[in-house]
């Protein structure tokens, strides 16, 4: 297996469908080696792009994997022709490193439908709500031309809003029987969310849920004055009640604010590659600092007042504009932090 | 920062009709416990839908618990999607309710353990862990 980024790229380009394989791996790849995502950043700007990314969250068996299941269900019956990606995060052990990714459990009657292509990643530690793994992940379901990316946090409470930062929209799933009115006032996770979902609608509470939430909504649109307030869909996702709205609406947002979300992820493309060309001109400013003798030797004469940080920067980048040592092209050292 | 690497990703499924469970979710457990990132399946999957999670999943083995009586046939069947698939480094290892004189022919037809009622968790840990230690991971 050849376990070039380069190379696998060109597999899953040519043919996505065929080549699940070298996918899978580039994942692996990237997930294990969160910097090397760097080198997909050539010629990102031709890659394919989904039409939507929408993140799924809420507190842990609130229906989140269930509604995803619906939803490919749902997805692929309207759009035959169109593929779909699901991430899917689940918590790792504090203890053993290890973890149980169970949300495919929920998925597995799309296991063999060649347009679905679901992820489970284990958070390795990271807060948040996601893994370091997603971003990578979320660029290879790109390249394999999946029109509708879901991502699934892992089960959160109030603060985990990562999800945000990858998805065009967040849906937040709720279901009855979780806390009172004062919950859904609180900041954090309530304030991310574009549309809301009371799942599990046939239980006792979720009309008197709906009511709280829709109230304390609409109050917060009036005190922001920001509008109308996010949509509230009631499902009932194990029997696939309330799905059609909640794609209807999902498939609304996504014509009215498709374009503005391609400026958006163009945006965070473009932040994404200027911290990594400061993190490695870092890299390679330090690296110079210490082999230069600019650093100990310059650190003590600042401290002796014989020179100021200024200088000794200024130094620094003289000396690297001489260029050395020398930029070694393409190279990537794996062992770095 | 975490970015320490777990031990491997490993998928447990139960292929074929039976609906017990126990077996499957105690080895989940226990690779859990032992630093593996285990994804889990559920009961009364295909070969077809196993094999595909494998792929996708990208682990570097599969774990089949059976205790219908059909792990002949069903874990043949993995075995040869897997190699179908050109996936044939993805290690396969299976237990339940297998009669002694069936573990040959599983072990020839490329079945990397058999583990068997009785079997305890740390002969199965350090099984797995010496079958993977030789897996060129990623």
């Amino acid at each position: 297996m050849n376990e070039d980024i380069v190379h696998l790229v060109r597999d899953v380009r040519q043919n996505p469908v065929e080549n699940t394989r070298a996918a899978a791996r580039l994942m692996s790849l990237l997930e294990n080696h969160p910097a090397r995502i760097t080198e997909l950043y050539a010629g990102l700007a031709d890659w394919p792009e989904p039409l939507m990314v929408l993140g799924i969250t809420g507190p842990p068996g609130a229906g989140k994997s269930t509604l995803v299941d619906q939803l490919i269900e749902l997805y692929r019956k309207r759009h035959p022709l169109s593929r779909l990606g699901v991430i899917a995060v689940d918590p790792s052990s504090h203890a053993s490193k290890g973890s149980v990714m169970g949300d495919r459990v929920r998925m597995m009657r799309h296991a063999t439908d060649s347009h679905v292509f679901v992820r489970s990643l284990a958070a390795r530690g990271h807060l948040g709500g996601l893994a370091l793994g997603v971003r990578g992940v979320l660029r290879v379901m790109g390249l394999m031309q999946c029109q509708l990316i879901l991502i699934e946090t892992v089960g959160v409470g109030q603060s985990e809003m990562e999800v945000a930062e990858f998805a065009d929209m967040v849906a937040i799933v709720l279901a009855p029987g979780q806390g009172d009115g004062i919950q859904l006032l609180k900041s954090g996770l309530m304030e991310t969310g574009d549309v809301f979902v009371v799942n599990k609608a046939d239980r006792d509470g979720a009309t008197q849920l709906q009511s709280q939430l829709l109230s304390t909504l609409n109050l917060r649109a009036s005190v922001a004055d920001a509008g109308a307030p996010p949509p509230v869909c009631m499902t009932s996702a194990l029997g696939g009640d309330g799905m059609d709205g909640f794609l209807d609406l999902l498939e609304v947002h996504c014509a009215r604010s498709g374009d503005q979300w391609l400026t958006q992820r163009k945006q965070r493309f473009e932040q994404e590659v200027e911290q990594a060309v400061l993190q490695e001109a870092h890299r390679r400013l330090a690296d110079m600092l210490r082999t230069s003798g600019i650093g100990s030797e310059g650190i003590t004469r600042v401290l002796r007042g014989e020179t100021t940080v200024n200088e000794l920067a200024t130094a620094l980048l003289q000396l690297s504009a001489r260029g050395k040592p020398p930029y070694n092209e393409g190279h990537v050292d794996e062992r770095r932090p | 920062m975490t970015t320490a690497h777990p031990r491997a990703r490993i998928l447990i499924g139960k292929p074929g009709l039976d609906g017990h469970d126990r077996g499957a979710k105690y080895i989940v457990h226990i690779l859990r416990d032992a630093g593996y990132e285990v994804v889990y399946t559920g009961i009364r999957r295909s070969p077809e839908e196993i094999v595909e999670a494998a792929i996708q999943e990208d682990v570097a083995a599969i774990g089949l618990s059976l205790l219908s009586g059909a792990h002949n046939e069903l874990f043949r069947q993995v075995i040869d999607l897997l190699k179908a698939r050109g996936a044939e480094d993805i290690l396969v290892f299976g237990g339940g309710i297998i009669p002694a004189s069936d573990i040959p022919g599983l072990h020839e037809m490329g079945m990397a353990a058999v583990f068997t009622p009785g079997s305890s968790a740390k002969e199965i840990i350090a099984t797995v862990d010496r079958l993977l230690s030789v897996r060129q991971e990623v």
